[in-house]
């Protein structure tokens, strides 16, 4: 949060040859990080020339690159006071009143030097978390990538779901959107009976409202109930004919049970929707492959292996084409790709059980 | 034949408690989840003196000392860890033989998993092998309500942590072999929880991959360990369940072996004395997706009815039962979703699984023995459930459709057995409980024609494994292991639906082709295979 070295330019026009020297002493007692003798040479300006605001301000700064936050308050006050908009003094005030738990008092400070991401996490200290979400943004503009950015964005972001559907359930407790949001938590937290009566809740009160007819269908999926996944995702197709998760999720939900040819339809109108993504082109090519068209299956999975070269989806393409191959009596297809397969199985890229997959504990 | 489509609408079975039936799988957990105590333990439908009843004979695991100590004997001299022989009496009762069958001795250090039945030695009586973590024991039937532990003599101890095994005639000679499966390279000096906070059994891969083990029968009470000889010992697996069928047709049996958290391994019979590990190239290695499995059960019968045998294993939840089906040629092609098996299967872990027709359509229904691995599955995830129902899905053309089994309280299952027990023509189960008494599963019955066969093998192996037979269509494959650690009845169940003839075609290892035409239903019938091939064949 503290920046290096906040470039002064005291230029010590108005200093005293005197203070002019303790000045310069500071400051490369500072660069050496000799922190106590820079607190002793800035001190003697203040006291020497006590009109000499950049003295408090490198005083101040000094305290807080020693973590000393509560000393640097003091002399920046007084900085303030003698240069009200001196950004260095405000930024440096915003961070040492924000590190010492005065977010409130920090943000005035920081909005006047407009530091976004300081300023996002005083936000999100007092609650602000929609404006927090706001500034952490134009930080992340400004500083792609960075973790710290990145890291309160997501907490101002999730903070302020909680506080919007905290609001929601304290308002309205038995609405069809608190009961979705219940069901959407439980769902997270893997309890998928009291999901799964959330959300039937939830569209006992609006048979139509949105994603809850998807979100209780992942539920059945979860708990391996296809047939009602197969109803909440067909009903959820129907409310929202142009989502394309709801007709890949109809057509999954469909092949589980072994429905190929239903679920060939609708994976089919999950890539007119959505052209190309990996996960339909695969469980496309599976259901043709039930279905006995193995040239739609090769068609599929070939379109697949375009787009990902590298993926578990990639090697279950290749592992599909040579089962496919082998049938056919192409020998040598098979083979290359069953090395294709074999390849892509080492390391990192094995495919893993599915039960490990999804249960760490076996 | 003819088809009856009608779904039950009462419940297949009646769970009873036969009287004298008194045993419980002891299991032993312990908080330190030693690996062994969530595997145990194989049952075995057989007559052991030939008075027409299936006697029950059920594998015990031992007492675990907690902590487990470098090595411990796992109590098996006190009777409440005997294995157990149970004879049936007229009245359906059993009678506890255990002793007077000298079968009390369970082996110092052997804590129990499976059993196999096979008679070896072609004298008529069926003998057992046990499999155990330790020492595998062969006891010989001595005819006369007796049997003798013949391990040394015959050289089959095997040692580490053996699970399935079966007896079959890999090289046609008229002489029952044995092929035993080998889970991994675990003791109890390595033996470890996993999960975490958790405490779980280990997965698989946290232990060392080993090899299963192929006894060539030397005709003279001994047998020979072939398994580097013949290419069984080439590879390394993690194997649970085994189960024998030809499936190329070329006149050989070959061998399945479902494996735990890796690839399946089909071991092709090159007919001479070595086996090809072909199941990547044949297509029976992966699920459809590339995936490897937790492959468990295994059974290797004709579901379909086209006379070549397809392969079901059994696995753990999200992974869904395979369903390989033969296609012919040496290929089989993945069918668990438009046989309805992925649906049925996807929340459950199975173990011993059988492929019998229950309700005498001549179509062969599904059974599978349910339960989690974890014993706390239910507190990590709780969708999951260790106890659990077992499966029961009958065949209509081909897709198999959940019906009432008749069980209605959730159980840990691990072995099953599936045999006629009251001789009423119509398949009963056995199943194995962890901490529990077994559960007997007697067939509900019906009105459909059945035929029982029994098949005594003369230039063949007397019990006829290998054995190809059609009957009205159907094919079923002579063996007698089955599922997970379990061996059934070595009586071929035929239903016939409402035919009242039937027709039987048998192919002996031998190379002999029988047919038997207008063979009457609903009958127990011996056929004797013919010393030579008979005229016109």
């Amino acid at each position: 949060m503290i920046p290096a070295v906040i470039l002064l330019w005291f230029a010590a026009l108005s200093l005293s040859p005197e203070a002019t020297q303790h000045m310069q002493a500071g400051i490369e007692a500072d660069k050496q990080r000799q922190f106590d003798v820079a607190i002793t040479e800035f001190k003697k300006v203040t006291e020497l020339d006590p009109s000499f605001a950049d003295g408090f301000v490198s005083l101040g700064q000094v305290y807080m690159e020693k973590h000393e936050f509560s000393s640097a308050v003091a002399p920046l006050k007084h900085a303030l006071e003698l240069s009200p908009d001196s950004p260095p003094a405000h930024q440096l005030m915003g961070y040492a009143l924000l590190v010492e738990g005065y977010a409130a008092q920090a943000i005035p400070h920081l909005e006047r030097v407009q530091d976004k991401t300081a300023l996002g996490v005083a936000e999100i200290e007092t609650g602000q978390f929609a404006d927090a979400v706001v500034n952490l943004q134009a930080a992340l503009a400004a500083h792609p990538n960075d973790p710290d950015v990145l890291y309160y964005l997501g907490r101002a972001s999730g903070l302020l779901s909680k506080q919007s559907i905290d609001t929601l359930l304290a308002g309205y407790p038995d609405s069809a959107r608190a009961h979705q949001a219940m069901g959407e938590n439980y769902f997270v937290l893997r309890q998928m009976p009291n999901a799964e009566k959330e959300y039937e809740d939830a569209l006992r009160l609006r048979p139509d409202v949105p994603e809850v007819h998807l979100e209780l269908g992942q539920v059945y999926a979860g708990s391996f109930q296809w047939d009602k996944a197969e109803e909440e995702f067909r009903a959820q197709a129907k409310l929202q004919p142009g989502n394309a998760e709801a007709a890949y999720r109809l057509g999954e939900a469909l092949l589980e049970q072994g429905k190929a040819k239903d679920a060939r339809t609708e994976l089919l109108r999950a890539d007119k929707l959505m052209p190309d993504m990996p996960e339909t082109l695969y469980s496309l090519g599976k259901a043709d492959s039930l279905e006995g068209d193995a040239a739609a299956a090769e068609k599929e999975w070939t379109k697949l292996l375009t787009i990902e070269k590298e993926s578990p989806l990639a090697a279950q393409a290749h592992f599909g084409l040579a089962s496919l191959y082998r049938k056919q009596g192409k020998t040598v297809a098979a083979q290359h790709e069953m090395q294709e397969f074999q390849r892509l199985q080492t390391g990192a890229n094995a495919l893993p059980t599915p039960e490990k997959q999804e249960t760490p504990h076996r | 034949m003819t088809l009856v489509a009608a779904t039950p609408t009462v419940p297949v079975f009646e769970v009873t408690q036969p009287a004298g039936l008194k045993f419980v799988l002891e299991n032993s957990p312990t908080a330190q989840k030693h690996l062994i105590e969530t595997m145990p333990g194989g049952v075995a439908l057989f007559d052991y003196n030939n008075d027409g009843l299936l006697d029950i004979f059920l594998v015990n695991g031992g007492r675990i000392t907690s902590p487990l100590p470098a090595r411990d004997d796992f109590d098996r001299h006190d009777p409440r860890y005997w294995n157990r022989l149970f004879r049936q009496n007229k009245d359906g009762s059993f009678t506890d033989v255990t002793e007077q069958a000298g079968l009390a001795n369970a082996g110092d250090g052997n804590y129990g998993m499976g059993v196999a039945v096979g008679d070896y030695d072609n004298d008529g009586y069926p003998d057992l092998y046990v499999t155990n973590y330790g020492k595998n024991i062969l006891y010989h039937n001595n005819g006369d309500g007796t049997f003798t532990d013949v391990t040394a003599k015959a050289g089959v101890a095997g040692g580490g942590w053996s699970v399935s095994a079966g007896f079959f005639d890999y090289d046609n000679d008229g002489k029952l072999d044995l092929f035993v499966t080998r889970y991994m390279d675990w003791d109890t000096r390595r033996s470890k929880d996993c999960g975490g906070n958790f405490h779980t059994y280990c997965p698989p891969e946290e232990f060392p991959a080993t090899t299963n083990i192929l006894y060539h029968n030397n005709g003279d009470g001994t047998f020979t360990d072939v398994s580097q000889r013949s290419g069984i010992a080439a590879k390394k697996g993690r194997a649970l369940g085994v189960a024998f069928a030809d499936y190329d047709g070329d006149g050989f049996t070959d061998i399945f072996v479902s494996n735990d958290g890796m690839q399946q391994y089909l071991y092709h019979n090159n007919g001479n004395g070595t086996f090809s590990e072909v199941a990547l190239e044949a297509g029976t290695a992966l699920s459809e997706d590339g995936r490897r499995m937790s492959g468990m059960g295994v059974v290797f019968q004709d579901y379909d009815n086209d006379g070549r045998p397809d392969i079901m294993v059994t696995e753990l939840p999200r992974e869904i039962y395979s369903v390989y089906h033969n296609d012919g040629g040496g290929f089989f092609s993945y069918h668990s979703l438009d046989t309805g098996l992925g649906m049925l299967s996807s929340g459950s872990s199975g173990w011993s699984i059988g492929l019998e027709d229950f309700d005498n359509d001549g179509w062969k229904d599904l059974f599978v023995a349910q339960s989690h691995v974890l014993d706390n599955v239910d507190t990590i995830d709780p969708s999951l459930h260790y106890r659990d129902l077992p499966l029961v899905a009958m065949n209509r053309n081909n897709r198999f459709e959940k019906v009432d089994s008749g069980v209605t309280v959730p159980m840990a299952a691990r072995g099953a057995a599936f045999g006629d027990l009251n001789n009423d023509g119509w398949e009963d189960v056995v199943v194995t409980v962890l901490g529990d008494h077994p559960q007997v599963l007697m067939n509900r019955g019906g009105k459909l024609h059945w035929l029982v066969l029994s098949l005594r093998g003369t230039r063949s192996n007397r019990d006829g494994y290998g054995a190809r037979v059609q009957v009205n269509g159907q094919t079923r494959f002579v063996t007698s292991a089955v599922g997970y650690l379990s061996a059934s009845d070595k009586r071929l169940h035929f239903g016939l639906g409402t035919a009242e003839k039937a027709r039987v075609e048998i192919v002996w290892p031998s190379g002999i082709h029988q047919i038997l035409n207008d063979v009457h239903a609903d009958q127990f019938l011996e056929v004797r295979e013919p010393d030579k091939q008979e005229p016109g064949r």
